[in-house]
């Protein structure tokens, strides 16, 4: 069975026997049950990647698997997470309470590796209901490399650790034999440590909420309001997708490469749609490649539904009934469905963009008012070395020269936003505490003029980054977008595509590609990076003199 | 007003065997609406009144207030203002600029290379799902933000001295553009501040009109996109700032005001006239600073030390923390959007109140955030509202009296609500009082689910605190809303409309001095932090000698974290031994203490990094005096009855709260009408009144 296909629930007939007032307090405090989660994540976590860049996610399913509430930090995790329940609930069939359910393989529910999963069953009455989740990225996994990203992994046993579904916490009690085995396989072991109880108590402190609210409704009245909460998200969907154009559409995105010499690797969408029902197809996508450039089953649904979220109102909620109208198809074998065993690390990032990019393109003539030029895409960069002044080594991840956002109807692309993936939900931080705690001088800082695609309105713009380090080490790279600019829409031109280069202190210079280890930098060296603009919207205007647009022109 | 007038005249009468002439102080709110003007003397006895707020220049009905308030008095303006010792003043001059956006026009001079800081924001967005917002527009566009070549570094060593050209041009071009005010804000002055000092200097000389701020005297600290954008409100809101104090002193001053006039600021602490020019984008809280620093004085007065005010109006309830008697503060916060990384009182403001919109949405009911405001208003309002809301489910309940008229109000139009909820009861199939009802259930739990998410993320457990009731539609909610929080005692003052100008009057002169010291404490040594903290508390009270010669309060805080964490916390440092040679460890354990009371853990062997040190200094010495006890009315007058509807329509007391008498009980069902407010009690809900006459109501479990 390659093809997958989501049959859309039956819902018009369900009789309503909820009182409309019990309705909405139960919806209220689901929500809030899982805001109170993502807060005690933002608040406990440990590391960097976790309190400052969010990337985590909490939500609440029921016992079905359907998505009830979800916390959003950063998008890149709507909708993933029924899957690893999926995944874990074929393994443990009948869990009990107290039990802790961890996972984090891409084979086994999960995006990619470094995003460890934990699960917990939610009873009411003995009877197994709901189930409270949080998945989080981990600073590292073990693995080849530091951080998990390898672009030279040609299989994913050397992209980190693998935790198939297994059990963290049995009926309460800690498997610490597990948590050792765990954390001996990962570079900050206290990190890891810190950051799996900050999982775990979120997980459980919304199990609390969740049983309050059990014992205050009543566990059948809880699900029949869910029940009426997930038709009402679907019902508002379906209203905003029957507003488009019917039809068959088709969009391709692109990707530079593998990092191993296959270039121009296409995504490729087929969107049906009609009356209140859309499928996108991904079939034709391109066959898988030998690196890490892979998606997961997981994570290409997360995009699919990332991409369907975006086009609709920001405010729905994200739950299992607004994605009933949405349907999915794809082939195992492609580069956004990887066979068994082959590495998948940067499909969080890339292929992520490019299938949300695909989707929305295909969709532009069917709904032009909603769609938006494309968002940068992802060129992660790390240098780790020696800090000489301060006697100590070092690793820092480069958060800064974020590129820019899509223009669309409403207005410009916010500049120095980010990826589709992230959405201005990622901080980067204050140069002054990096200059302080890294060997490393920030010389230029500023938006990169005339970055972002023409149009009607404008992309936003990327950044020009001059990085002077003061110290010897080396430069890992990982990322795409360096030949592929972020895609204009309805006759917007495309964003400018980013470029990194190395510029040594002798003065000669190379390019960074997107996808290599271990570059050497020494003191004085600058590293010059220009990032991506996002895609214009829209024709521009013939005398290419648009007042919104002067800013990217002047000094 | 005539009410809250008569709290203390009654016991003025008591007081005057000793002849005396009366001496004042003024605390004076300028609101939306209304100016209030409280004045005490030196027994506590306290006058207050309203006056209209005259928008386009608020001195105007401060004046008018004053004069009013002599009227009142009987005494000659001159005579009421030279027996003034001091007057206190809330405004809403720079909230105003910043919220409408008719600020200053200004510019930004940055370190070379680094114009964008400003508008980056950090690379954060608030709504990640919102991908066809425009980017909001930076209060200083690119045009007006100059690069300037100079440089220093992490460690205040100069890497570029600043160039003299790259200023002139840049002046030059200030001087084209006309600006009204300048920020300066070089990448590391919180450490070197030179070259802002030499710039300040030079602008001084070729535009000495305009308003300059230096982000070293703003905000001396690291992190350069907190830095800027809190001195690019101050220079945005400064200039007009400026002028509104310059006009209202003279004023002042020719009525024969002779004192110093006291602003409060955003923290909650009151600063005078000039600091409070220069720190403009410190009074962007101003107004509502009042009624959290009443709060405080509540939470004194009471011995109730730990208190979360619930203050819901008709747009937005408005809650603060008094943690251990202290009013919580918080260095996140903004407004409009505009990051100002001074600390200031932590208010938090959910979008539920007396006019949310109830409708019906995919069959279910919904309230808010939609609020039909001050206009149209409650459709019982009778302004033209069509859409029902809280306040009139509550005139459908009979909880708000139809007949009672409301403060500017006129009475209320009870037909009109219900043909209001009727209609929303018909598109959701129920009966007209459970619609009703539900309006009531759903916002009651919006409002306790948005106080649960603020205290928990805050690191507060609701149930060991008492809600302090205030604001005209809290008094119908409080029990509710409390009884959801599992919490167990409610405060409802009985002049909780003048509580944020009498809170004025009862804060103390504060000055805090901070600066940056990154660095892990293992890398500090005691006597250096000794010294670190000696010179603040200098610079701290040298501001406060100048202006008050009683007993100084100093208290010692430090911004403090974990290498890698990227929240810094704040930890109060005045318990330790600071003479002790361990002063260091003190200092880690005082951390891992607090880490562990807000996230539950601490990790032992971390580095532990001191990012900012600070130094409040406080002066109490101008204490109020106590709160007169409620005068013992006649005997208790038996209540009205009513009919309300709790499940079904009962009968139920209704008590007017003025005439209620120390130590009388009451027990739910009930209702108490107040001046400004309404206040129910359910069944087993219970409620003694005390000695200053307020509510102190027990809540029943739920």
């Amino acid at each position: 069975m390659g093809v997958q296909k989501k049959q859309p629930a039956s819902a018009a007939s369900r009789k309503r026997t909820l009182d409309p007032i019990t309705q909405t307090v139960i919806r209220h405090r689901l929500t809030s049950i899982s805001a109170e989660m993502g807060e005690a994540m933002l608040r406990t976590s440990y590391s960097q990647i976790l309190n400052s860049s969010r990337d985590f996610s909490v939500a609440i399913c029921d016992d079905q698997c359907r998505l009830i509430a979800q916390a959003d930090h950063i998008p890149v995790h709507v909708g993933a997470l029924p899957w690893a329940l999926k995944s874990a609930k074929e393994t443990f069939p009948d869990p009990q309470k107290g039990d802790v359910i961890l996972l984090n393989d891409p084979y086994y529910g999960g995006s990619h590796l470094p995003d460890v999963t934990a699960l917990i069953p939610v009873f009411h009455s003995g009877r197994r209901l709901l189930w409270t989740i949080v998945r989080a990225h981990q600073s590292d996994i073990g693995g080849a490399t530091h951080g998990a990203y390898n672009p030279t992994a040609t299989e994913i046993w050397q992209e980190g650790l693998r935790i198939p579904p297994i059990l963290l916490y049995e009926r309460g009690r800690l498997r610490e034999d597990i948590l050792e085995m765990l954390a001996i396989n990962v570079r900050h072991a206290r990190d890891f440590r810190g950051d799996l109880a900050a999982m775990v108590g979120a997980a459980h402190l919304g199990e609390r909420g969740l049983e309050r609210l059990c014992d205050e409704f009543g566990a059948s009245l809880v699900t029949e309001a869910i029940s009426a909460v997930l038709d009402a998200s679907e019902s508002r969907a379906r209203a905003i997708v029957e507003s488009w154009a019917d039809g068959v559409y088709t969009g391709e995105a692109l990707l530079d490469d593998d990092g191993r010499g296959r270039e121009d690797i296409a995504i490729r969408a087929k969107v049906t749609k009609r009356g209140g029902e859309i499928e996108v197809d991904l079939s034709a996508s391109d066959p898988q490649t030998t690196s890490f450039v892979n998606s997961s089953h997981a994570n290409m649904q997360s995009a699919v539904a990332m991409a369907f979220a975006f086009l609709l109102d920001a405010d729905i909620p994200k739950n299992a009934g607004t994605f009933r109208p949405l349907s999915v198809v794809a082939k195992p074998g492609t580069l956004v469905w990887a066979k068994e065993n082959a590495p998948v690390t940067l499909c969080t990032s890339h292929p992520s963009n490019e299938i949300i990019e695909a989707i929305i393109k295909a969709m532009a003539p069917a709904c032009p008012e909603r769609v938006m030029g494309g968002w940068g895409r992802r060129f992660r960069l790390a240098i780790k070395g020696q800090d000489a002044r301060r006697d100590r080594s070092f690793i820092w991840h480069m958060f800064h020269a974020r590129p820019g956002g899509g223009a669309s109807a409403g207005g410009e692309g916010w500049s120095s936003i980010g990826e589709w993936h992230s959405a201005g939900g990622i901080k980067f931080g204050s140069i002054e505490v990096d200059e302080a705690r890294f060997p490393l001088l920030f010389r230029k800082h500023e938006f990169r003029l005339a970055s972002g695609g023409v149009g009607r309105f404008r992309g936003g713009m990327g950044v020009d980054l001059e990085l002077i380090v003061e110290a010897k080490g080396l430069i890992n790279t990982a990322g795409d977008g360096a030949r592929h600019g972020a895609a204009g829409m309805l006759g917007g031109g495309d964003g400018l595509p980013h470029s990194y280069r190395l510029i040594r202190t002798d003065g000669s210079s190379r390019t960074l590609k997107t996808k290599e280890v271990g570059i050497e930098v020494g003191p004085g060296d600058l590293i010059d990076v220009r990032s991506g603009g996002g895609g214009g919207w829209g024709k521009p205007p013939r005398s290419g003199s648009h007042p919104r647009s002067a800013k990217q022109a002047s000094p | 007003m005539g009410k809250a007038a008569a709290i203390g005249i009654a016991s003025k009468v008591r007081k005057t065997g000793v002849a005396m002439t009366p001496s004042y102080r003024i605390g004076i709110d300028v609101g939306g609406t209304f100016t209030d003007i409280v004045a005490i003397d030196q027994d506590g006895v306290m006058i207050f009144l309203k006056t209209p707020t005259t928008p386009e220049n608020q001195a105007l009905g401060v004046v008018e207030g004053i004069s009013k308030l002599a009227a009142r008095l009987e005494l000659p303006q001159k005579e009421l203002l030279r027996r003034t010792s001091r007057i206190v003043h809330g405004t809403t001059v720079a909230t105003n600029a910043l919220l409408e956006r008719k600020g200053a026009r200004i510019a930004l001079l940055t370190t070379s290379g680094h114009r964008d800081v400003l508008e980056m924001r950090e690379g954060l967005k608030l709504d990640r799902y919102d991908l066809r917002s425009p980017p909001p527009a930076p209060l200083v566009p690119r045009e007006r933000r100059l690069g300037i070549a100079e440089r220093m570094r992490a460690d205040g060593s100069i890497l570029t001295p600043l160039e003299r050209a790259s200023l002139a041009e840049a002046t030059r071009r200030l001087k084209e553009e006309r600006v009204d005010g300048i920020a300066v804000c070089y990448l590391h002055s919180y450490r070197n501040d030179r070259h802002e000092k030499e710039t300040l200097a030079y602008l001084r000389e070729e535009l000495p009109d305009a308003y300059v701020s230096l982000s070293s005297e703003v905000l001396p600290q690291i992190k350069e996109y907190e830095r800027v954008s809190t001195t690019v409100v101050n220079a945005y809101v400064g200039p007009g700032l400026r002028a509104y104090f310059a006009d209202l002193e003279h004023r002042l001053a020719t009525s024969g005001y002779e004192g110093t006039l006291y602003i409060i600021l955003s923290h909650g602490g009151v600063a005078p006239i000039e600091e409070a020019s220069r720190l403009a984008a410190a009074t962007v809280l101003s107004g509502p600073a009042g009624g959290v620093a009443g709060c405080r004085h509540v939470a004194l007065t009471t011995g109730n030390l730990n208190l979360i005010p619930f203050d819901m109006g008709g747009t937005s309830t408005d809650i603060s923390l008094i943690v251990a008697g202290e009013a919580a503060l918080s260095s996140n916060r903004g407004l409009a959007g505009q990051r100002i990384a001074m600390r200031s009182l932590d208010i938090i403001s959910i979008g539920a109140g007396g006019g949310s919109i109830a409708r019906a949405e995919e069959g279910a009911l919904d309230v808010g955030p939609q609020s039909a405001g001050a206009r149209p208003g409650p459709v019982c309002y009778g302004l033209n509202g069509t859409e029902p809301t809280v306040t009139d489910a509550n005139v459908v309940l009979g909880r708000l009296s139809a007949d009672r008229p409301l403060p500017g109000r006129g009475t209320l139009d009870r037909a009109a609500a219900e043909r209001a909820v009727d209609e929303l009861a018909g598109k959701l199939g129920l009966a007209r009082e459970r619609t009703a009802e539900g309006i009531v259930e759903v916002i009651n739990m919006k409002m306790a689910d948005g106080i649960r998410l603020a205290t928990v993320s805050r690191g507060v457990d609701p149930r060991e605190y008492s809600l302090l009731s205030f604001g005209g539609a809290a008094g119908l909610h409080a029990c509710d809303v409390a009884r959801a929080l599992d919490i167990s005692r409610i405060f409802v003052p009985n002049f909780a409309s003048v509580l944020s100008a009498w809170g004025m009057l009862s804060t103390p002169l504060r000055y805090e001095a901070s600066r940056t010291h990154i660095g892990d404490t293992r890398s500090l040594c005691a006597d250096d932090l000794r010294a670190l903290f000696d010179d603040l508390a200098k610079v701290a009270t040298d501001k406060i000698i100048a202006k008050a010669a009683a007993e100084i309060r100093i208290q010692r805080s430090a911004e403090m974290r974990y290498g890698e964490q990227i929240y810094e916390i704040d930890v109060p440092l005045d318990d330790l031994d600071w003479d002790a040679p361990d002063l260091m460890d003190q200092v880690s354990d005082a951390f891992r203490r607090r880490h562990e009371a807000l996230f539950t853990y601490s990790l032992s062997g971390q580095d532990i990094v001191l990012v900012n040190a600070r130094v409040a200094a406080t002066s109490d010495a101008d204490a109020l005096p106590d709160l007169p006890a409620s005068e013992a009315k006649r005997s208790a007058a038996p209540p009205k009855q009513g009919r309300i509807h709790l499940g079904s329509w009962r009968k139920v007391p209704i008590y007017p709260l003025d005439a209620l008498l120390p130590g009388q009980k009451l027990a739910g069902p009930a209702l108490i009408e107040a001046d400004t407010t309404t206040v129910l009690l359910k069944d087993d809900d219970r409620a003694v009144v005390n000695r200053w006459g307020w509510l102190d109501i027990a809540v029943a479990a739920r």
